[in-house]
């Protein structure tokens, strides 16, 4: 093996153990933060643009009519809402 | 044309609108309109949508928040109170979700809910319009005489009415849809009709009621709106462009009045270079409106030597109006 040879085995070696490393520490979390990234874009548009996507811009006075149909469910919107909390104050 | 032979030709155009910026003399024109048409013989009732309102002013007495109040024969006057009418409305929704859910108050997050949706910026301008049309719908008058919210409020709320009109068809399509899935699946189980969709029903309700508020608006056959103007660069020129506007949500105009005009006599009296000067500028702007305008100038009110206030101020201002 030339000194070469060894200096790129050397290189591909610790490259391996890198991505090991960042495969088993760091990758899940890069998920994660794309994902809460991406959550946010969504976030962002639906706030900004809810209407495009057919979320309630309804005049408050008409959508307080809906309001107690929708009682049992906010309970169950609220723990949604809550699991991405860490998004919400991220943003306010 | 004169204003009096729009009435005279179109009897079938029951709801009278006077529009205009602040302070043109809308609620003065809405008041003289509705006493001329109730000394015609017609059942009238004139109404404020603006919670500025000031027909108590005009007529003298306090109608504020009391419904219809009967100012002479066939005149009717009422100014709705839209704070009392949220506080009602809610009270109706609160009484609602305690029987629905058998519950013995109100869950503190939804009273929150209801408590921050009333504090809209929109919530008066939209409780206003929808009692509107319970009091046009009782059909109980010949003519309604509507004494409008400045311009700006008006266009708002037709440009409102349009987004509300598209948006709710949108969830009400969804929600059909919802329901298709529903019945399907109740077939499959080989269940009894499942539960009618509430929701659904409420959402019908409200496209029911916006249309209804902003389509009177827009009715070419029954809708007569006026725009009140005052000979000043100022106030024709944003009436102008509010035309140009309306004309885009179909409001059928059918003309102006202007109010305010020094009375021509004047000149013949020994009167200060001020006052000429007043008079030269108002009829420049009087014939480029002529120009503009031609026979859709359908009546010029002078400049009165005393507040519009009381009956019979009200009515020399009618027979001015409607000669």
């Amino acid at each position: 093996m030339t000194e070469e040879q060894k200096a790129e085995a050397k290189k591909s070696w610790l490259q391996a153990v890198r991505e090991t490393i960042y495969g088993m520490a760091a990758h899940d979390m890069s998920r994660a933060a794309l994902r809460t990234r991406a959550s946010m874009e969504h976030l962002f548009i639906l706030i900004t643009m809810g209407d495009l996507l057919g979320v309630p811009v309804l005049p408050p006075y008409y959508s307080l009519r809906l309001l107690p149909y929708v009682v049992p469910q906010i309970a169950t919107w609220k723990r949604r809402m809550l699991r991405e909390k860490d998004v919400a104050d991220a943003m306010f | 044309m004169a204003l009096k032979d729009v009435f005279l030709q179109h009897p079938e155009r029951r709801y009278i609108m006077f529009g205009g910026g602040g302070g043109v003399g809308k609620t003065t024109f809405s008041a003289a309109a509705a006493y001329w048409l109730a000394s015609q013989g017609k059942k009238v009732l004139v109404f404020s949508v603006d919670p500025q309102a000031s027909l108590t002013d005009i007529f003298k007495r306090d109608i504020f928040g009391k419904g219809p109040v009967k100012i002479m024969d066939n005149l009717w006057a009422q100014e709705i109170d839209a704070d009392s009418h949220i506080r009602g409305y809610q009270k109706e929704i609160r009484q609602k979700i305690l029987d629905m859910y058998g519950l013995p108050a109100v869950p503190e997050e939804i009273e929150r809910y209801i408590q921050a949706a009333s504090a809209e910026p929109a919530m008066e301008e939209s409780a206003m319009f929808d009692a509107v049309v319970d009091v046009v719908m009782k059909g109980d008058y010949d003519y309604y005489i509507y004494d409008l919210v400045p311009l700006g409020h008006a266009l708002y709320y037709l440009s409102m009415a349009k987004v509300y009109d598209e948006w709710i068809n949108k969830i009400t399509k969804l929600r059909q849809e919802m329901r298709e899935y529903e019945e399907m699946v109740s077939r499959l189980r080989r269940e009894k009709e499942s539960e009618q969709d509430q929701i659904l029903q409420e959402l019908l309700y409200i496209k029911n009621r916006i249309n209804t508020s902003a389509g009177i608006f827009t009715d070419k056959a029954k809708t007569a709106f006026f725009f009140v103007v005052i000979p000043e660069a100022g106030v024709i020129n944003d009436t102008q462009k509010a035309a140009g506007m309306f004309a885009k949500f179909d409001v059928p105009v059918a003309g102006y009045v202007v109010n305010r005009v020094i009375p021509h006599a004047l000149l013949d009296q020994n009167i200060p270079e001020y006052l000429r000067r007043r008079i030269a500028m108002q009829d420049q702007h009087m014939g480029e409106m002529r120009k503009a305008l031609g026979d859709q100038v359908l009546a010029l009110v002078p400049e009165m030597d005393r507040d519009v206030t009381g009956l019979p101020m009200i009515e020399k201002l009618a027979a001015i109006m409607f000669v």
